[in-house]
């Protein structure tokens, strides 16, 4: 449950100090991209918050987004986030269960009614009453709008849960949707991605604490300091791109030598996330610097894009003129696909009720 | 940083950002001298080159403070050999670097004891005293 206490006063009693608030908010206000002067602001604000309760709902979805937020790394400036918020249910993470673990969701509702956050990971079944995806005998359905009723913000974690994923990916069995097709009374902040990078989503909570409002969202209501870029506008290969020197094959002399993968597949420049600048596992590497091509995984419908190792453009001619062509293509398709999945989803949505 | 031998990245090269980088600290480094006024920058949030920032650290070289701090990890703060140029580097996970920054002022906030750790100390050192037979 939420403790009355500032976290300053909480965490002050365990013998942190308020240079690591400084620390932690100068990793928050950079990974944020806001100045470096906003980390005293953010400490501030960190310090006078009360501990949020947070209340975890997985619907239909792999537990991958679970597992980027709590990577197993050792206790560090990245963990701080845990010791910020009360995870008062999360089927994964919590110890109780059963009817146990549904009296702790109740719990945290009526205890913080208007300032516990709903974070959710997967989508939610429509098709049939949604009788494809239950827990503790209710539907997906009735579990998110009971939760949502009173939350502050609801944070849509994944692609599932942001734009239906790969339930909804065609022929949509379940008659999956976005929480954002069913949840419209509330604001919603979409972190996409499969799985979404673990700072997006610690970064966004940071900000919520800090501030007591929703960072600058997308057009897909998603943070702009993590979707505000295309992958290829920051990736290191784009230099190679440039000079219109792509692989041809993963095993050719091109891909050895580390140029550009637009022509294997890759879906940067149509894919808006930080992966080439946070990059993944602690800051190693990233897809494109494995030597694969990005899928795309934060845009909507990403697995009904045509092939993961289909170009973007199949014109001929110059690669230079195909890439420019599949920038401006990619976007349109990415507009146009967003606007038939929300025609696809509204439909379901009738159709279910 | 690992380095994948198939995808051979252009960290070796500079690209000319270490001398935009200290073009705006000097702008920096006149406003404080001139007016007061700090500053800072955010090094992770440009694209600099693994030449870049060893060209960048190269010229400001490190002065006459240096302190490491062991806050949820390491974290390292020189003064560079420009007084109130400081290099503030915190380290995360598995000691990589998690935020970088230039700051350019008198002493950077993260080296200042907090008013609230202030009043703990001294609330923690009086109930020593009373406590213990010194």
């Amino acid at each position: 449950m939420s403790d009355k206490k500032t976290l300053g006063e909480m965490l002050t009693e365990r013998g942190v100090s308020r240079r690591t608030f400084l620390k932690y908010a100068s990793y928050t206000a950079s990974i944020m991209a806001l100045p470096p002067t906003a980390a005293t602001a953010i400490a501030q604000g960190i310090a006078n918050a009360r501990r949020q309760s947070v209340i975890w709902l997985s619907f239909q979805e792999c537990t991958g987004c679970t597992e980027s937020i709590t990577r197993a790394h050792s206790p560090s400036i990245e963990d701080l986030i845990f010791d910020f918020i009360s995870l008062d249910y999360h089927h994964t993470l919590m110890n109780a269960s059963g009817h146990a673990a549904e009296a702790a969701r109740e719990a945290a509702m009526k205890e913080n009614a208007g300032e516990y956050i709903v974070v959710v990971d997967g989508s939610v079944p429509l098709k049939d009453d949604g009788i494809y995806s239950t827990i503790a005998g209710i539907t997906n359905l009735q579990m998110l709008e009971e939760t949502c009723k009173d939350a502050f913000a609801v944070i849509a974690v994944g692609s599932c849960a942001t734009f239906g994923g790969i339930p909804a990916a065609n022929p949509n069995p379940t008659g999956a949707v976005a929480i954002s097709d069913i949840i419209t009374d509330k604001p919603i902040i979409n972190i996409s991605g499969c799985p979404p990078i673990p700072e997006a989503m610690t970064g966004v909570i940071s900000y919520l604490l800090s501030f007591g409002s929703i960072p600058e969202l997308d057009h897909l209501g998603r943070p702009k300091a993590f979707f505000g870029e295309a992958i290829h506008d920051r990736c290191y290969r784009r230099p190679f791109y440039e000079r219109g020197m792509f692989a041809k094959s993963f095993d050719d002399e091109g891909a050895r030598q580390g140029w550009c993968l637009f022509e294997v597949g890759c879906k940067g420049p149509v894919t808006y996330n930080a992966c080439a600048t946070l990059k993944w596992n602690g800051g190693v590497s990233f897809p494109i610097q494995s030597g694969h091509g990005c899928l795309g995984c934060s845009e909507p419908n990403f697995w009904d894009m045509g092939g993961f190792y289909k170009p973007l453009s199949t014109a001929k001619g110059d690669p230079l003129k195909w890439a420019g062509g599949a920038v401006v293509a990619g976007a349109a398709i990415g507009a146009a696909s967003a606007a038939i999945a929300r025609n696809k989803r509204n439909k379901v949505l009738k159709e279910g009720k | 940083m690992p380095r994948d031998s198939a995808a051979p990245c252009l960290s070796e090269r500079a690209t000319g950002m270490a001398l935009s980088v200290l073009t705006e600290i000097l702008q920096m480094l006149e406003a404080l001298s001139e007016s007061g006024k700090a500053g800072s920058i955010d090094l992770r949030s440009l694209p600099l080159s693994d030449a870049d920032r060893m060209e960048l650290e190269e010229v400001l070289g490190r002065g006459e403070v240096q302190a490491q701090l062991d806050l949820a990890g390491e974290s390292e703060v020189w003064e560079t050999t420009y007084p109130g140029v400081w290099w503030i580097r915190h380290k995360g996970a598995g000691g990589k670097i998690a935020t970088e920054e230039i700051s350019v002022c008198r002493i950077p906030e993260i080296l200042m004891t907090h008013p609230v750790d202030i009043e703990v100390a001294a609330a923690r050192l009086k109930q020593e005293l009373e406590t213990t037979d010194v």
